[in-house]
Order: C-alpha cells, then sequence, then structure tokens
C-alpha cells in the first residue's frame, strides 16, 4: 500500500471525492481514478464503460472498475457527452494500476457546462481529503 | 488487532493490510493476480499465524474427539474408510447441537493419546471452549495454543524443490509423504521431532496440506522464528520463482479448489446438503452415520436444509457479496443468497471447456483471462449446469452451477513426481 507522500498526484487534473480524476483538454475532458484509488483497489481486471454518444449527469455513474478484491462504480466528474471511451482497457484493465494518469484513462467528455470543473478538488484539496 | 510475528514484514514489504479474524493481515503485496498464479506455475508462500492450534491429549482424547468432531476416526482415511493412525490428518468440521458449523479443523493425529486441532483465526479459544464443555468425565487436557504456533504455508508446484533446500533431512522426511500426512512436531523434545527440522535446528511440524487444492505444505514452529523461516524460504525459492502471498490471493485459489471460508460457506446452518458432506461419518447407503456425535442428530432430523452449490461465470466479472446480493432463477424468481463470489485468475474457457494456466492439455496460446466463482445457498435442488443470474443493485451476472472449478490442481499429486 503506497503511503500518502508516495501518492502521484498530478498539478493538471481535479479530483471527486469518489477519487475519480478530470481533466482538461481543450474542449473535452477526460476522466480515470487516481491512484489512491487503483492502489486501493488492487489488480484491475476488468473495466466497463459505456458506449460512446451516451450522456450522463454530473455525478451519475457512467461505469464500473473491478479489482480482484472488488467492483466498484465510476461517476462522472462533469455531466455532458461521452465523445470517445479508452479501448485499450478491454485488453489492458492493468494500465489503470501502472499508469492511471496516461494510458489508463477511461472516457473523454464533452462537458454541459466547464465550469463544473471548478467545483472539483484541487491536488490540495483533494491531499487534505486522502488525510481524513 | 492483533498481528502476527510477520506484521513488521508485510507491512516493511508494501502490503495491503487488512483485518481478518481479528489479526491485520496482508491482502496483497505487488498484485494479488500474479501471486495467485504464482501458486498455480511456482510457488507461493503465506502467513498463516493468525491461524490457532488446539492440543488434546489424555487417555480419552480420542473419545473427545469421536464425541465432537464430524469425522469417524476409525474409518476416514482414503476411500476404504480406514483408521486414522499417527502421522495422518483429516478434514472434518465441529458441530453444535442443531448441526451447525462451530469451526472448520484439520485434525492431526501425534500418537494415540494426543491430537491436534488446525482451526481459524481466532476461533483457538472457541474450540477449546467447546470441546471442554463436551467432555463431561473424560480424561483429557485441552489446551488452547492461540498464538503459540507460528505457521507458514507454502503451496504450488515448486513447493517440494524449495522445502528440500531448508530441511535437515530431506529424503528421509519426504520418504512416503502421502497427502494428508505430517511429520515432526513444533514443540522441541526428542520423541515428539526427531530429526525433523530445519537446516537451522528448528523443529518443525510439516504438514502435506494447505488451503490452495495445490501441492505443497503448512509448516508449523516455534512463533518468535517466523521472520527467520520467511527470509529462509524466501532465498531458498528465489530461483523457483518463489512470491509473498497475500489473503487475496489465499481466497480466490481456495474458491477455485472448491474449498469452503469457515463463517461464510459454512456456518450456523445444518451442515448437509453442500460439497463438503464428505466430512459426515455417514455409513455405505448413507442412511444414517457410523457413530453418535454433537450435532448428529440434528443433521439426520434435519427437513428443508439449504443446498449449496459451487457456481462457475461466463467471465471474470463479479458481483459484491452483501446482504442484498440476490440468485434468481432463469424467470427472475428468487432463490438464496451468495455465500462467496470472487474470480480465479489463473483459469479460462476455450471452445467450451475450462482450462487452467496450469493445465497440460490447454490450447497454444491459451491465455487465461480468469473465471468468477464461489458458492450459492438456495432453498431448491438444482442441477449440474444449470444457469442463474448474481444480482446486485443494478449489477448483475449470469453464472452455471458446477461440481468443480478450476481444473488440473495439483493438491494430490505424489511427491515423488514433484521433486
Amino acid at each position: 500500500m503506497k503511503e500518502l507522500n508516495e501518492l502521484i498526484l498530478p498539478d493538471d487534473v481535479r479530483f471527486t471525492e469518489d477519487h475519480e480524476w478530470a481533466r482538461r483538454e481543450g474542449e473535452t475532458v477526460r476522466v480515470g481514478i487516481s491512484d489512491y484509488a487503483q492502489d486501493q483497489l488492487g489488480d484491475i481486471v476488468f473495466v466497463e464503460l459505456p458506449e460512446a454518444g451516451s450522456t450522463f449527469g454530473k455525478g451519475d455513474e457512467f461505469g464500473t472498475v473491478e479489482s480482484v478484491k472488488t467492483v466498484s462504480e465510476l461517476y462522472m466528474p462533469v455531466g455532458g457527452e461521452v465523445v470517445t471511451v479508452n479501448e485499450e482497457l478491454v485488453d489492458h484493465p492493468e494500465y489503470v494500476n501502472t499508469d492511471p494518469y496516461g494510458k489508463g484513462w477511461m472516457i473523454e467528455v464533452k462537458p454541459d457546462d466547464l465550469s463544473e470543473m471548478d467545483a472539483l478538488l484541487d491536488r490540495d484539496a483533494y491531499l487534505r481529503q486522502l488525510e481524513g | 488487532m492483533k498481528k502476527t510475528p510477520l506484521h513488521a514484514w508485510h507491512r516493511n514489504n508494501g502490503a495491503n493490510m487488512a483485518e481478518f479474524g481479528g489479526y491485520e493481515m496482508p491482502l496483497w503485496y505487488g498484485s494479488a493476480r500474479d501471486e495467485h498464479l504464482s501458486v498455480l506455475t511456482k510457488a507461493g508462500m503465506f502467513d498463516t499465524s493468525h491461524m490457532a492450534v488446539v492440543a488434546v491429549e489424555g487417555g480419552d482424547a480420542f473419545a473427545l474427539l469421536q464425541r465432537c468432531f464430524s469425522r469417524d476416526l476409525t474409518r476416514c482415511v482414503g476411500a476404504l474408510g480406514k483408521p486414522l493412525v499417527p502421522g495422518l490428518c483429516v478434514y472434518g468440521v465441529f458441530l453444535n447441537a442443531s448441526g451447525g458449523v462451530v469451526d472448520d479443523a484439520i485434525v492431526d493425529q501425534v500418537d494415540e493419546r494426543r491430537y491436534l486441532c488446525v482451526v481459524n483465526a481466532g476461533m483457538g479459544g472457541v474450540i477449546a471452549r467447546h470441546l471442554s464443555e463436551h467432555a463431561g468425565k473424560l480424561s483429557v487436557e485441552i489446551r488452547d495454543l492461540t498464538d503459540q504456533v507460528g505457521k507458514i504455508d507454502l503451496q504450488g508446484p515448486a513447493s517440494a524443490r524449495i522445502l528440500k533446500k531448508v530441511l535437515l533431512d530431506p529424503d528421509t522426511i519426504f520418504k512416503g509423504m502421502r497427502y494428508f500426512s505430517f511429520k515432526g512436531h513444533f514443540e522441541d523434545s526428542p520423541a515428539a521431532t526427531g530429526t525433523v527440522r530445519l537446516k537451522n535446528g528448528l523443529p518443525v511440524l510439516l504438514s502435506r496440506t494447505g488451503y490452495t487444492g495445490e501441492f505443497g505444505f503448512e509448516i508449523f514452529f516455534e512463533p518468535s522464528r517466523a521472520p527467520e523461516v520467511w527470509e529462509m524460504l524466501l532465498d531458498a525459492g528465489a530461483d523457483e520463482g518463489i512470491t509473498p502471498c497475500g489473503l487475496a490471493a489465499r481466497d480466490s485459489l481456495r474458491a477455485g479448489a472448491v474449498l469452503p471460508l469457515s463463517h461464510q460457506d459454512i456456518g450456523p446452518w445444518p451442515f448437509l446438503r453442500n460439497p463438503w458432506d464428505f466430512a459426515l461419518p455417514y455409513n455405505d447407503d448413507r442412511t444414517g452415520f457410523t457413530k453418535d456425535f454433537v450435532g448428529g442428530e440434528a443433521l439426520l432430523n434435519a427437513r428443508d436444509a439449504d443446498y449449496t452449490y459451487p457456481f462457475i461465470g461466463n467471465d471474470l466479472r463479479k458481483v459484491p457479496v452483501t446482504e442484498e446480493t440476490a440468485v434468481l432463477d432463469a424467470g427472475g424468481n428468487p432463490l438464496g443468497t451468495v455465500l462467496t463470489c470472487v474470480s480465479d485468475m489463473g483459469i479460462g474457457k476455450a471452445g467450451g471447456k475450462v482450462y487452467s494456466i496450469a493445465s497440460a492439455d490447454k490450447p497454444e496460446g491459451f491465455t487465461p483471462r480468469g473465471l468468477s466463482c464461489g458458492f450459492v445457498k438456495v432453498a431448491k435442488a438444482l442441477k449440474t449446469g444449470e444457469t442463474i443470474e448474481l444480482r446486485e443493485g443494478r449489477r448483475a451476472i449470469t453464472v452455471a452451477i458446477t461440481y468443480d472449478i478450476r481444473p488440473d490442481r495439483t493438491a494430490r499429486v505424489p511427491i515423488q513426481s514433484m521433486l
């Protein structure tokens, strides 16, 4: 298990209280789960993602991530239309463990309201939440 | 929370820790999947010092176990039903008067007057009290050895080759060492221990048993020596690819081997109509039992007991096991509850058949993706192959009732062919 000071928490993403991250990339937002989440879940063995074109509100469940230990729901950091899903995760769910903010990304969303990003936690606020 | 003597090692080696049976135990170190696969293809080692041992000794030790343990010790060995003899051990359960499980155990016969009951974490006191309550006027001494015995399980096809390097006299010890037999003792008395020692002189009780379904050993010894034994095995197993394993791999390995977890798959309900009823002392035509024992009469009189079945999924997807998790028939009618649902990451389907990563006849290029498996408890009889739905909230998976899960397990392979 990683100590808090060993966690990778990039500055260019925002976090949810449920441990998803969201990164603005031009007009879209890329979404995945944090290093803390993947470390707690252990080996990710299956990621269930929505079809491109689906729309969800902020906080809606958009998929599940299954580890050796458990099954967890994934929630939308911002509302909008899913424009792309990471098909690589079908064959390589372990990317979520090995590169949670890179190759382990899950969906790309065209947000209804980009300002919803502002309500998410920045690195320091997320770290404070983890510190409890 | 209690700690085993290896707690510091687990922490220092990055284990993800969790509470189990009152102890803080490792769930996994790096990857539970790799740990699981290592036991199927190489070797894994587990800290199982949280488990408890209860010694039952004296002129009436045999009589007390005949009264309380579910096996008839006069006819429990092998297909022919031979008596338990010194150096052999047997799996069974301790039942309450209602036929519910207090705990399961492996009972070792040290000699005619001395037995060891290896029970689950936190259960040493419970089983010692249970035995005392049923001892009546019998002449017997019951000792709860909780936290007084260190235990490491070495499991997987390379286990004997690794153990050979750390035993003082491996050739003598391994000779004729069949499945469910043991040699030596963890208490250092010359009569008990003889030459069953590690190279550092430490006396051990070495048992050809385990909880993975794979070839291997359980090693019992004086608990303060656990870090030393652990490091010895790690060193000796380095070139065989030995992997320290946590409870997650232990759970998925045992489920794939159709072994129950006490207090989850068996518990305070009648121990009947389950895959483990071989542990009951049925007579040949299964109309009754060959001995009277605590809980036996309740089982013979039980009506409408639930059925417990193993199941296997179509892929590795699981459902979380909560109080709301339901078992449904094809028409959506509730049948019962899910006891265990895990993924055996060492198996997969090819051409409709289940293969293990260790199967000799697996198709070329076969890589297991994992299959979900576990146990359900249902109110009516189901047939092998029948499909059921497991549902938790909005998540549902379709699985099939089966009688076995992971093929080509190695637990019973003769030791000579594993050296």
